[in-house]
């Protein structure tokens, strides 16, 4: 029986607790009464996966059992999460691996030959040959690729379709092949709650033209928040699209949700609870800090982009995304959710080295806005952690570093745009338009392993509602020229970082920490 | 006798100077290589004699370090110049002065700026084909007639130069300046020229997009020029140092970008497309139309080559060292232009101007900005009336808008507080790192002590 | 950051072994962490058998012989003996285990393991290093779900013979209590024969509490028994029971000589621990203080004088 989620008030006996900071971590004496939020051990995983898969296939909510779907001479397109979910990713097999296996295991039985699998990349960068294969596995990978194993390509003018518009009149345009298949079989990881359910289609496989009716600074200052699916106006919006794309096409979900073995065993302390830490694990701390600090920055990179995570499997749900998706949602509440007392005036993120967008990649300063004020700052359900007007304090060097192939946009974003403001409605109406059809952005999207000349936007636009929020964004040990140009303050201590916030909430404010990853929500009461 | 900074002829220093700087590291101790390997001494010559009628002695006031100087001293200049320099010399050819000797248009005593340039008039040659257009720059005579060879004063064995306490000039090459005009705004009217006349190499057009690499003094001074004759095209800037980023933003400048993020950021106001190489720095297909290569290196010039779009147009102001890869020329079928001294707009582009319908249709379609251009210039030609020759076939000289240009233009700090000869080394140290001083323009005082 | 500054942080809060005290509001949420067995594999490693050979001759032996006046006997017994044998004896003494290990004929010395109170021996680290290290220790529960789950099996099928004290603990009085069923399931399962082993004077010379045999040299008499062999068909407790009378009878024989413990047990009047106080029990031990008296009363050198009466 794992233990539930709780938060730990920081007393005299407390040890020094461990926080990320960007490709590295440190242990942090917190102020006393600090309040820690502890996500609940984690979950054991299902024994026997594939037979919980299968279990899943054949009894699926709202919808036949996926052998009575498939038909012979049908059209069928299997679509997948991409790279950008789990984080870090898992140790092979992926469960999509798996489950795409079975899914494929009985289309081949039923005779369906015309089968396609997309990665439902929407505007991220495309995933490579490499990558696709980690995802689906070697079988899959020989059998389909490349003529009909790709990702989405969000620009191929010819392979998209608008199915319509929504009554709010957002235009809904998606993936041709998916959109004109007899059945579409998504197969889905639910890391956060953000995820999955009616976003995976309607996100995935849509277009700059669809998706701007739902990432856009509006929607995402109402979306409180966008981890809490009912109380956000961007899963609003993909509601309203799913329904319309159910008109249009079949779509089989098929779920799963992972657990919080988020690192391997050589880093097992960073999954452990600190004053539970062992002889062993206090020797691997230093060692493994040590030897992070003494490497040069590429191999360090290079080994924290290779570890993989040894996630368990919680549940695996298949069925219409509608009825799936809130057992979904209930499996990852149980493994994140900790309920909080009440709004702290600080509080505190330890960022660390990875976040969708930088997977085998940089975490650049705009992917460490996008997850300390975007992922971890909306990890709430009903209320922030820290109250309106507070401050946030996120440890994460913030080095002014980017990807040249993956994320060719941002640096534009970050040299000129963000020069001229970073207010993300002067962005959006300014320059959103002319990044997002940038033909150059486009093209390295197309043919290259670029991310879309709109996607920095999106990133600023995740911050909004914290932008909105706080009173003050703190970096500790940031880069200052990068916080600076972002709008936010360095600081080098945790104890500079509270001076400077003292301006705002006072000399004893109270202070929330959200000890993750692994992964906690707070559930603010 | 008379102080002079001398240059003298020495291979063997060349050699090592131009051996240190033509590496990285060495390129740091620019400063020092300039005060002592170069062979460049601080002595007492005799004062230069006339060498003809219409001469004059003139006592410098003001004489500025320009960057080419510096090209010779720290052994970056190119031997392709050694024929048409004489040594020794005395180096120094951006020079406000005081004449001592009545010649035809300028009386003793009068303030005058030198156009350096020793072309047949000074020589007393018959006047070649460029000399009688007005081009003197162009001239085929710089290594005959009665004085050494020498392209300028300042090369010329015969002639002295700024760098002393007296030279002389022949009266050709004086333009007398107004009373309103202070040296330290004078003594830029001779860089200024080159600037005016390396933008009047080209035609810009007012639709064009137009890049300045550099903002050293030729830098500004190109888009300062640009901004006087074509003020509605649009300038990206590429400066290193933040004073040079201001000074061109407050010059008019559409955008300043850093030497390293210069290809990305003109990329997206031209959306075209970038591309890096397996080896070497990233290229546009697309690009701006005319790039001004101001800096005088190899790789400003490699840049500029990456940035221009096809058949655009790379104008090389500064003095080209070093060697550069063409590919981009062919490829894109750039036009190179080269764009020395001053003189006269550019032959071609001026008859064209001129006589050619198409053409002169294309000016007033782009604003008319050449004919404004010259009305403004002749305008004031009036209140500069000692100016003897304000233009040549109706068309303003480059040193005519120069002049108008420092009068007017907002170049107030431009020049440090000069230096007196005997602390040559300092001045040279600190001409060789201006941009990173936040100087732009070092000069001597020769008279100070 | 310095590594020992690292190290400082770290440690702060932090006992000498690396344990933190658990913060208030996390008290709750501590894990109960039952499941830790310590690793005693190593222990018999070819260097482990090396190394302990060497420390029980070379130091616990003489320590021991140097410190008691051991007197052994019954060990040609084992002359024909092969392969895994269980030794049982009573329990009333730290010196118990040394003063085995010293007498067993070598061939078994080298390949025996202890069975050790896996709460007591094993609860600190350094004790259960070094119990494995010297004695060849394996945890053995007392209580609890896990008692039926015992390396000993294991280790007998890898030809280890194992000493076992069937009592389960040492002795409050000296007295020997009754035998738990454990280590008779053990030997009719598997089918290997048991050496019993009395001890007399261990209690005498350190009982429980001292760490330290008593001045004086006190005189300890080590008795081995006649291999008791499981025939077919035996079941457990009737294993159990024949243990237990020939440890008394070898127990017995210091008082009454070999013969009349010979007779002793055939006229079923030794002194047998029960579980229960039975009333048709001949032996009734004594009670209280007396029995500690008993047992703590100096052995006599009885040998050599019997020599001479003979």
């Amino acid at each position: 029986m794992s233990r539930p989620g709780f938060v730990l008030s920081v007393d005299e006996r407390t040890p020094p607790l461990l926080v990320h900071q960007g490709e590295g971590f440190r242990l942090e004496r917190l102020p006393l009464g600090t309040n820690v939020i502890y996500p609940p051990d984690s979950l054991p995983g299902i024994r026997n996966l594939d037979a919980e898969i299968a279990r899943a296939i054949h009894n699926p909510i709202g919808i036949e059992p996926l052998p009575e779907l498939l038909k012979p001479g049908m059209r069928l397109t299997v679509v997948f999460d991409d790279l950008s979910l789990p984080l870090p990713p898992m140790q092979t097999p992926d469960v999509r691996q798996r489950v795409v296996e079975q899914v494929l295991e009985l289309a081949a039985r039923a005779g369906v030959d015309d089968v396609e699998l997309i990665a439902a990349n929407s505007l991220h960068r495309r995933m490579t040959p490499a990558e696709l294969k980690r995802v689906v596995g070697e079988r899959v990978f020989r059998s389909f690729f490349p003529d009909h194993l790709g990702n989405h390509d969000a620009e191929d003018r010819d392979n998209l379709v608008e199915i319509g518009k929504t009554e709010h009149g957002e235009v809904v345009e998606l993936n041709r092949r998916a959109m004109e298949s007899d059945l579409v079989v998504y197969v889905n990881i639910t890391l956060t709650a953000m995820s999955g359910g009616p976003k995976s289609l309607s996100v995935g496989l849509a277009s700059y033209r669809s998706l701007r009716h739902h990432h856009n600074v509006h929607t995402l200052r109402h979306s409180r928040s966008f981890n809490d699916p009912p109380n956000s106006a961007m899963h609003h919006s993909y509601e309203r699209m799913k329904d319309l794309i159910g008109e249009h096409v079949k779509v089989f979900q098929i779920e799963t949700t992972v657990n919080n073995d988020t690192f391997p065993s050589s880093m097992g302390f960073l999954n452990k609870r600190e004053w539970e830490w062992n002889l062993a694990d206090q020797a691997a701390y230093v060692a493994v800090k040590r030897g992070n600090e003494l490497l040069p920055a590429r191999a360090r990179r290079k080994i924290w982009q290779s570890t993989l995570a040894p996630y368990g499997v919680t549940g695996v749900n298949a069925g219409v995304p509608s009825q799936v998706h809130p057992i979904t949602l209930a499996n990852v509440h149980r493994q994140q959710l900790t309920e909080v007392d009440g709004q702290a005036d600080v509080a505190i993120f330890g960022l660390p080295y990875i976040c969708p967008y930088n997977v085998n990649s940089i975490m650049n300063p705009i992917l460490v806005m996008s997850l300390g004020l975007g992922y971890f700052f909306n990890l709430y359900k009903n209320k922030p952690i820290v109250r309106q007007g507070g401050t946030a304090i996120f440890y994460h060097p913030v080095p002014h570093e980017f990807h040249p192939v993956h994320h060719p946009s941002y640096i534009d974003f970050f040299d000129e745009i963000l020069t001229e403001s970073t207010d993300p409605v002067v962005l959006e109406t300014k320059y959103e338009e002319q990044f997002a059809t940038d033909p150059w952005y486009v093209q390295l999207y197309r043919k290259s392993y670029a991310y879309h000349g709109v996607h920095p936007f999106y990133m600023w636009y995740w911050g909004a509602h914290a932008l909105e929020h706080l009173g003050e964004v703190i970096f500790v040990g940031g880069n200052r020229k990068t916080t600076a140009r972002m709008g936010f303050k360095a600081a080098s201590t945790l104890a500079d970082a509270l001076e400077i916030a003292s301006h705002t909430v006072g000399r004893s404010p109270t202070i929330t920490y959200q000890h993750t990853p692994p992964l906690v929500m707070a559930d603010v009461r | 006798m008379i102080l002079s900074l001398q240059y003298q002829r020495s291979p063997a220093r060349y050699l090592a100077s131009k051996g240190i700087t033509s590496t990285k590291p060495g390129r740091r101790f620019a400063g020092m290589v300039a005060g002592n390997i170069s062979p460049l001494r601080l002595v007492n010559l005799p004062a230069p004699d006339l060498p003809g009628e219409g001469w004059t002695r003139v006592v410098p006031m003001l004489s500025g370090i320009c960057g080419s100087d510096l090209g010779l001293l720290t052994g970056q200049s190119s031997p392709y110049l050694s024929p048409v320099t004489s040594m020794p010399f005395v180096p120094g050819h951006e020079v406000v002065g005081e004449t001592l000797d009545e010649v035809p248009g300028v009386p003793a005593g009068s303030r005058v700026v030198l156009d350096p340039v020793l072309s047949c008039e000074p020589r007393g040659t018959k006047l070649c084909r460029w000399c009688t257009a007005g081009q003197h720059s162009r001239c085929d005579h710089i290594t005959t007639g009665r004085i050494a060879a020498g392209l300028q004063t300042g090369f010329c064995a015969d002639t002295g130069g700024g760098w002393s306490r007296r030279f002389v000039a022949h009266h050709s090459q004086l333009h007398v300046i107004p009373d309103e005009l202070t040296n330290e705004r004078a003594v830029l009217v001779e860089p200024l020229a080159c600037a005016v006349h390396s933008v009047r190499r080209v035609q810009v057009p007012a639709t064009s997009t137009v890049a300045v690499i550099g903002a050293g003094t030729v830098g500004l001074m190109t888009l300062l020029a640009l901004k006087e004759l074509a003020p509605d095209v649009p300038v990206h800037v590429v400066a290193k140092h933040k004073h040079q980023q201001d000074r061109a933003l407050a010059l008019g400048a559409a955008a300043v970008h850093q030497p390293d993020r210069a290809t990305r950021a003109i990329r997206r106001t031209t959306t075209a497309r970038m591309h890096v190489p397996e080896f070497g720095s990233e290229f546009l297909l697309g690009g701006v139309d005319i790039v001004f290569e101001c800096t005088g290196g190899a790789t400003g010039l490699d840049t500029a080559l990456r940035l221009a779009r096809a058949g655009g147009t790379v104008v090389v102001s500064g003095m080209p060292s070093g060697s550069v890869d063409l590919t981009p020329l062919w490829f894109r079928e750039l036009t190179l232009v080269g764009a020395y001294a001053s003189g006269q707009a550019d032959a071609e582009t001026r008859v064209g101007d001129d006589d050619a319908q198409p053409d002169a249709e294309s000016r007033s379609r782009d604003g008319g900005r050449g004919v404004v251009g010259r009305k403004k210039a002749s305008e004031e030609r009036a209140s500069l009336g000692r100016d003897r020759r304000p233009e040549i076939d109706g068309s303003p000289t480059d040193f005519h808008i120069a002049m108008s240009l420092a009068a007017s233009a907002p170049l107030d700090d431009w020049v440090e507080p000069p230096y007196p000869l005997r602390r040559w080394r300092e001045a040279l140290a600190h001409a060789i790192d201006a941009g990173k001083l936040g100087s732009v323009k070092i000069a001597f005082a020769p008279g100070k002590d | 950051m310095g590594i020992r500054d690292e190290i400082q942080l770290l440690r702060h809060g932090r006992d000498w072994r690396g344990r933190s005290t658990v913060p208030r509001s996390a008290d709750p949420y501590v894990l109960d962490d039952g499941e830790r067995e310590f690793p005693t594999d190593w222990a018999r490693t070819r260097p482990g058998r090396v190394a302990r050979s060497v420390l029980q001759r070379g130091l616990l032996k003489p320590v021991t012989w140097s410190q008691t006046r051991p007197v052994v006997e019954g060990v040609e017994y084992l002359e024909n003996l092969r392969g895994p044998v269980v030794f049982v004896a009573n329990h009333s003494s730290h010196l118990d285990a040394p003063l085995i290990v010293g007498s067993v004929p070598r061939r078994f010395a080298d390949k025996l393991a202890v069975g050790a109170a896996a709460d007591y021996f094993f609860d600190a680290r350094w004790r259960a290093v070094a119990s494995a290290l010297f004695f060849n220790t394996f945890p053995v529960e007392r209580h609890g779900q896990r008692r039926l789950r015992s390396l000993a099996v294991e280790l007998l099928d890898e030809g280890w013979s194992l000493l076992l004290f069937p009592e389960g603990t040492r002795s409050e009085d000296g007295w020997m209590s009754a035998f738990k069923s454990g280590t008779a399931q053990l030997c009719v399962s598997r089918g290997v024969p048991v050496v019993p082993i009395a001890i007399r004077g261990a209690y005498a010379a350190m009982p429980r509490g001292r760490n330290w045999p008593v001045p004086g040299r006190p005189r300890i008499a080590v008795r081995y028994g006649r291999p008791l062999i499981p025939v077919e068909g035996e079941g457990f407790r009737e294993l159990r029971e024949r243990m237990m009378r020939a440890v008394a009878r070898l127990n017995s024989e210091e008082d009454l000589g070999w013969y009349g413990a010979l007779r002793a047990d055939a006229d079923d009047t030794l002194p047998l621990p029960t579980r229960r106080q039975t009333a048709g029990s001949q032996a009734v031990p004594p009670p209280g203080w007396r029995r500690i008296w008993e047992s703590t009363r100096p052995l006599e050198d009885r040998r050599r004088r019997r020599v001479w009466t003979w």
